[in-house]
Parts: C-alpha cells; sequence; structure tokens
C-alpha cells in the first residue's frame, strides 16, 4: 500500500475515533482560565505557529512568543464551543500527524511540516504537496483548529510590537493626511 | 470635589442645574456660566478629566492584552453594548455594561450609553451637519408627528455660535438641503471618492458627495487655542479621548471652560431621581439626586433646570417626577411624554471594488473619514411611495497587499509588503424614521434598579417606511456605483435594533401646541416654563443628518432665552 493509500483508510477511521479520548494524556504544563494544557498541546502549537512565521533573518513566532497569544486569545476571547471545538480538532491532528508519520509534528520535518500545513490551507498551493485536502475529507473542527492556530498566529505577529515598529510602522501621531498620495514616492522612499 | 457633604439648602441652591454632562449638558453649562449664572452640573457617573482620565489614549496596538478585542465572557454578559462598533478594549470604559445598568426591551433595543462625565461625546462619531428648511418643515409637508415650532432661520445663528466655538471642519458646498457653517478646512476627498463625486455630479441632478463635515480642528483658531485644544493630529483614536483635544466633547471644550469661569459646581456620581414641582409656585424648584457612593437623597434647588440627561434617561427622570399637578410625569398634560421616540436607520450598506486609481493612495488617516451624500429623496417634493429619505457615508481605501491564507518564509515576508493593494469603496445609510405614538418609552411597573428607579421599558421598531427606504438606498447606491464603474458590488442589509445607531430622538417634542407636545419653540416645558429640555429627546423629528450639532444649537439658543427671561422676571 503506497503512503497516500494509507493515510486516506487512516483517515477514514478517524471519523469513529473522534469519539474517543483524543487528547494524549500528560501532566498540565499550563493553566489558564478555561483549560490546562500539556507539554505536547503547547509544543505543538508552538511549531505550527513557528512554521506559519518562521524565524528568518528577522523574529520568528517562538521569538515573539506567538503561541502564548494563541493561547490567551483562545482562552479569554472565544466562544466556548469553539473552544471546545479547537481541543476536539487538536487532537484530531495529532493523530493525523501520527498515522500519516509515526512521530509527532515537532519531530516532522521541514518538508513533512509544509505537506501537512498545506492539507489545511484554504487555497492549498498545487506545486506544494499535502497530505489530501479534497473537501469533506476532515472534520470541521480539525479545519478549524488549523484556521484558528493560523489566524491568531498571523494576528499575533501583524500586531506584535516588533511587526509594528520595524515591518509597517503604526503611527500613534500622524499628524496629517495626504488625500492623494503619490504610489512612487512611497515606492521611491522604501527603495531609497 | 465640591459639596459632597452640603447641609444648608442655601449652600444646594443655584442660579441653574443642568442635568448631564454629555454633549447638550456640556453647552448648557458653558452658555450659563458664560451669562454669569452659577451652575450645578449634575452627572449620574464618574468624572473624566481632560487627559488625565484617558487611560488608554497613547496606548499602542500591541499594548492591548488582547489587541482590542474584548473578552468573550465580557461579550456574553454585555450581548447589547458589545454590538456597538467602539465598544474595544481601548474605549470599553467609557460605556455603561448591560449588566450595571439594565432595562426592559419589550421590543429589541440596543441602548448604547456612557454614564461618566463628558458622556458619549467621547465616543461620538463627530460627524456633524446642519439641518436645512426641508428638514424643519418636513412633517408639516408631508403630514407626520407635529410641526416643528422652529424654521431653519430660528437657528441658523445658534448653529454658526456653537461650530464657532466647537470647531467644525467642511467645505462651503453650497447645497440648499445641507447649508454651510462657519468651518475651518474641510477634510479633502482622496482619489476614488473625489472621482465618484465628479461622476455623481455629472450624471445625478441634486446628488452631491462632498467632505464629511466633522467636530476636527483641522486649523485652530485662537477660540480654540483658548480652551487648551491644538489640531487634530489625525490619530482617529477619538473614542480614547483626545489628548490634544483635537475633536470637540465635553471633557476637552465646554466644561473646562465652563469651570474656568468660577461659575459651575460639578457634581458626578448623581442620579436625578425626579425634578421637584411646586404646586404652590407652579414652578419647579429644584432636583432630587442619589449619591451613587452613599446612596443619600439629596436636593438641588435652582431658578432654572436644564435636562440634558441624553434623550432616554430625559424621558425616564420626566415620566419619574410625579406630583398632583402632573400625575403622569413632568408637563405631561397632553399625554405624549414617552412617545413618538424615532432613530436613524442605517441597516444597509454597500461596498464595491474599484479598479485602477492605482498611481493614488492616502497617507497619513482622514478623521472625518471621507465623503457624504446629502439626503436626495423627497428632498423638494415627495416622488417614492416612502416618506422622507436617507444620507450616506462614503469612503474610499486601499491598504498594502498581502495574502491572508498560507504559511512560511514567503508568506511572512508578503505581510510585510508594501505594495498597495486595490481600492475599495464603501457606503451606509443613515434613513430618517417617522415618529409614531406607538414608538415609546415608559416607567416599567415593577422593576426597579440600584437607586430605586425604575427600569426604562423601551418599545420602538422599525415600520414599512423603513423598509422601503432600505430597498431604495440599495437600488440607487447599488446604481451609482455601477454607474461609477465600481465592480463585485455587495449590498447587505442588516437586522440591526433600533438604538444602536446611538441616534434615539423624540419622546419630549417640541410643538406649538400644548395639547401635543411637551416643548414649545424655547425648548421650554408648555406646563412648567422654568425647565428646559434640549438634548435629543426634544427633537420633533429627526431628518437623517448626525443630530448632535442641532443639540449644541438648539441648547444654546434656549439658554439665551431662558437667561434672557428670568432677567425679566418671567422665569
Amino acid at each position: 500500500m503506497d503512503r497516500r493509500s494509507a493515510i486516506r483508510n487512516l483517515a477514514l477511521v478517524m471519523g469513529s475515533a473522534a469519539i474517543l479520548p483524543y487528547c494524549t494524556p500528560g501532566k498540565p504544563t499550563a493553566h489558564y482560565t478555561h483549560f490546562d494544557v500539556n507539554l505536547d498541546q503547547q509544543n505543538l502549537v508552538a511549531e505550527l505557529a513557528e512554521t506559519i512565521i518562521p524565524k528568518t533573518t528577522s523574529p520568528g513566532a517562538r521569538d515573539l512568543e506567538l503561541d502564548k497569544f494563541v493561547w490567551l486569545m483562545l482562552d479569554d476571547c472565544t466562544k466556548k464551543e469553539d473552544r471546545d471545538a479547537f481541543f476536539k480538532g487538536m487532537g484530531e491532528f495529532s493523530d493525523l500527524v501520527t498515522k500519516s508519520y509515526n512521530k509527532t509534528f515537532s519531530e516532522c520535518t521541514k518538508d513533512e511540516k509544509h505537506t501537512i500545513l498545506n492539507t489545511f490551507e484554504k487555497k492549498p498551493k498545487p506545486s506544494q504537496k499535502n497530505i489530501d485536502s479534497s473537501d469533506d475529507k476532515y472534520s470541521k473542527e480539525l479545519k478549524g483548529f488549523y484556521g484558528n492556530v493560523h489566524w491568531l498566529t498571523v494576528f499575533g505577529y501583524t500586531e506584535s510590537k516588533y511587526f509594528m515598529t520595524k515591518e509597517i510602522v503604526w503611527e500613534l501621531v500622524p499628524g496629517r493626511y495626504n488625500a492623494y498620495f503619490p504610489v512612487k514616492n512611497l515606492k521611491a522612499a522604501k527603495n531609497g | 470635589m465640591a459639596n459632597l457633604n452640603i447641609d444648608s439648602a442655601k449652600e444646594r441652591t443655584f442660579d441653574a442645574i443642568v442635568i448631564g454632562s454629555g454633549i447638550s449638558g456640556g453647552w448648557a453649562a458653558k452658555e450659563l456660566t458664560d451669562k454669569g449664572l452659577k451652575v450645578i452640573m449634575l452627572e449620574r457617573g464618574r468624572d473624566v478629566k481632560h487627559i488625565k482620565d484617558y487611560p488608554t489614549t497613547n496606548m499602542y496596538p500591541w499594548e492591548f492584552k488582547h489587541r482590542g478585542q474584548i473578552p468573550q465572557d465580557i461579550q456574553d454578559a454585555n450581548p447589547v453594548v458589545s454590538r456597538c462598533y467602539a465598544f474595544r478594549e481601548d474605549a470599553q470604559h467609557f460605556f455603561v455594561k448591560d449588566q450595571e445598568h439594565p432595562y426592559v426591551q419589550t421590543k429589541p433595543f440596543d441602548w448604547i450609553r456612557g454614564y461618566q462625565v463628558g458622556g458619549k461625546s467621547l465616543l461620538w462619531a463627530r460627524q456633524t451637519q446642519r439641518w436645512s428648511n426641508f428638514d424643519f418643515e418636513g412633517p408639516a409637508r408631508d403630514g407626520f408627528a407635529v410641526d416643528w415650532p422652529i424654521r431653519y432661520n430660528d437657528i441658523a445663528p445658534w448653529y454658526s455660535h456653537v461650530e464657532k466655538f466647537a470647531g467644525i471642519s467642511g467645505n462651503k458646498d453650497g447645497l440648499a438641503e445641507l447649508p454651510d457653517g462657519e468651518f475651518l478646512p474641510g477634510f479633502p476627498l482622496n482619489a476614488v471618492e473625489d472621482y465618484f463625486s465628479k461622476h455623481v455630479k455629472g450624471h445625478y441632478k441634486n446628488r452631491y458627495v462632498i467632505s464629511a463635515r466633522c467636530a476636527h480642528l483641522s486649523k485652530p483658531n485662537q477660540i480654540h487655542i483658548d480652551q487648551g485644544r491644538v489640531q487634530c493630529q489625525n490619530r482617529n483614536l477619538c473614542q480614547r479621548g483626545c489628548p490634544f483635544g483635537g475633536y470637540f466633547s465635553s471633557n476637552a471644550s465646554t466644561i473646562p471652560w465652563a469651570l474656568k469661569s468660577g461659575n459651575l459646581t460639578l457634581r458626578p456620581f448623581s442620579v436625578v431621581e425626579s425634578i421637584i414641582y411646586d404646586d404652590k409656585k407652579g414652578e419647579a424648584t429644584g432636583v432630587r439626586i442619589v449619591d451613587t457612593n452613599t446612596k443619600q437623597t439629596e436636593e438641588y434647588y435652582a431658578k432654572i433646570i436644564f435636562v440634558n440627561a441624553a434623550c432616554l434617561n430625559t424621558n425616564l427622570i420626566l415620566l419619574n417626577s410625579k406630583s398632583s399637578r402632573f400625575p403622569n410625569g413632568l408637563g405631561n398634560d397632553s399625554g405624549v411624554l414617552g412617545k413618538y421616540v424615532a432613530f436613524h436607520n442605517y441597516s444597509a450598506h454597500i461596498g464595491a471594488e474599484v479598479e485602477g486609481f492605482e498611481e493614488w493612495a492616502t497617507d497619513g488617516r482622514n478623521p472625518a473619514g471621507g465623503g457624504y451624500i446629502p439626503r436626495f429623496r423627497n428632498v423638494f417634493k415627495q416622488e417614492t411611495d416612502f416618506l422622507r429619505g436617507y444620507a450616506c457615508g462614503l469612503g474610499a481605501y486601499r491598504g498594502y497587499k498581502h495574502e491572508n491564507d498560507g504559511f512560511g518564509e514567503s508568506f511572512k515576508a508578503g505581510l510585510a509588503s508594501k505594495d498597495y493593494g486595490p481600492w475599495y469603496v464603501g457606503s451606509h445609510m443613515m434613513g430618517e424614521t417617522i415618529p409614531k405614538a406607538s414608538n415609546f418609552v415608559a416607567l416599567d411597573s415593577a422593576k426597579k434598579d440600584a437607586w430605586g428607579m425604575p427600569l426604562l421599558n423601551i418599545s420602538v421598531d422599525y415600520d414599512d417606511n423603513d423598509q422601503k427606504m432600505q430597498k431604495d438606498y440599495v437600488e440607487q447606491l447599488t446604481e451609482m456605483f455601477t454607474s461609477a464603474g465600481f465592480k463585485n458590488i455587495k449590498a447587505e442589509t442588516n437586522h440591526q435594533a433600533p438604538g444602536l445607531d446611538i441616534h434615539e430622538m423624540g419622546g419630549v417634542r417640541m410643538g406649538n401646541d400644548p395639547k401635543t407636545s411637551m416643548l414649545n419653540k424655547w425648548n421650554q416645558l408648555h406646563a412648567c416654563k422654568n425647565v428646559f429640555v434640549t438634548d435629543g429627546s426634544s427633537m420633533t423629528s429627526t431628518s437623517c443628518q448626525n443630530p448632535s450639532l442641532t443639540y449644541m444649537a438648539l441648547t444654546a439658543r434656549a439658554v439665551d432665552n431662558a437667561v434672557s427671561e428670568l432677567k425679566k422676571g418671567n422665569i
């Protein structure tokens, strides 16, 4: 059996597996108001965030502690049903990774991580591998888990002090409104 | 703070009492103290001192724990205020939480309130347009509500009076349906707004897209400097309170001005329970308050009383001011008190993509928000199957282009792209609603608040006219956008409850006839001549302009008359 078929078969049984306990039992390592999380869960979200916003010549998700922001927002600013779905989806995500690669997401290679993420992108890149992103393959909780980690990571990044002071500078006191601003001026300023 | 523990009636006696410190109460205090009267201003909430009490005003986005979002438990506990666009992490401390001050919704009504010194003047959207005679003549011409007891010429000098002091930016557009005012320089339209303005002018009769007029100091005059205010710095963080005093609020402008005169005593934490009416004297003698800290009742006395508690709370106070002479509420011989409440119909908006204009963007921020389309329906004569019409907000914008989807190095780099994306254009409707007796507020017969005040029972709804107007807005704006060549036009209607427009008006309406109205042409209770009501509750009809400027002008006009009558010994 090739890997693709194996994964498809595994995915088929996942629907029935959904009712089984889906979180790796583990001692809570972080406490939030509405939930506790264990080390595996922390690592998964941190690795996912880092895969979405990797460290390059500039800081990545880990440097900017975007994983902590994801947990904070999940705790404080998320509806209970969405929070519950997040944990269910996270369990399914871990299971899918384990069944596809026989290791945790953190242990996957960069290529494998990209293959996994491409699976859940709204517009998966055809040039990039994915596990199998055909519609209805995965539960809405699983897709929602990735979607939530993604948007909260990106939201945390674009609203981080680093991004708003070094990448796209947010001004507290603009002191001006130019209604007709020639785009070429901006380009000249940024490139100059 | 002065006089928390006054025990002599003399020390609790002033020339005038102003109930409420929001946009109209601030004006009442300013005008009364300017004329030398000793005034006490009663505010049910806490004090908010200009600059000092704007805790978030200089915070950066990343300094907000949830980057602006309101935590879910607060939203769950306070669904009404959570629907307000400005109820965000940076300004939540200026909003009343549902839980703290309940009311009864016989029909869904999103009552958005700001209980503090300055009231909602800290939070308002700062759009300021004069009414024209077409608006004041509306009810008489179209046969609804009652005739306004005033016309444009009565209020025009008072518009000028308040505009000069408040600081209104705008252009002289020369439109009969939206009279020009005393303007500071207007904020210009951007490339797409400007294009649309020219297109509309060329293709439609009597339709105009103008720069939105707003209460921002685009170029302050000496009178603004004298208030301690300086030029608007285009921060567009107004809802936090502005350390520059760049926009008009009671806190930045009228209240410190009145305090500087030495004639104003400000008493926060004072819920007005009722206005005291003396049967023998045949006039109001003062007000009874509950101190929200001590729960103690106190009375304050004055020759004249201005009621500026904001529309629905002014209704509540008058309804609760019962005496043997006025068993149904102060001045309520006619039975219209609490009735004919109306609002603005914000139930539709439209958006589209714009091709071209790629060589232009904007730089900095526009506090005016963009353009404004004055009412063009039924202005000169009745021409549709609904009464009255709507104004439209209009704005175009473009941001940096970046993909929301994706991951990894190129995705990350793309988020910081400074290449511009396409232009978008959007508009929302602001429709006049027709006041009706069946849209009313009343005292709840059973439920009371923490101070022993009856809860307000609100029964206000849309009607067929509003539905037809909404449909027309969608049709007309779709056509105008199509005609202008905009693409992918999407109009959306919403089912937002009345109230979320935060333009509730009426219940204590002005009119010529005491049998059908509460207030005369001087905003004076027909039946109790030393009580004046000059906030939104006094509005006979709503037109479709943002109403605050008209409250300011009505207030200044009413004070001028009240003090003149007082000096003549008539009240």
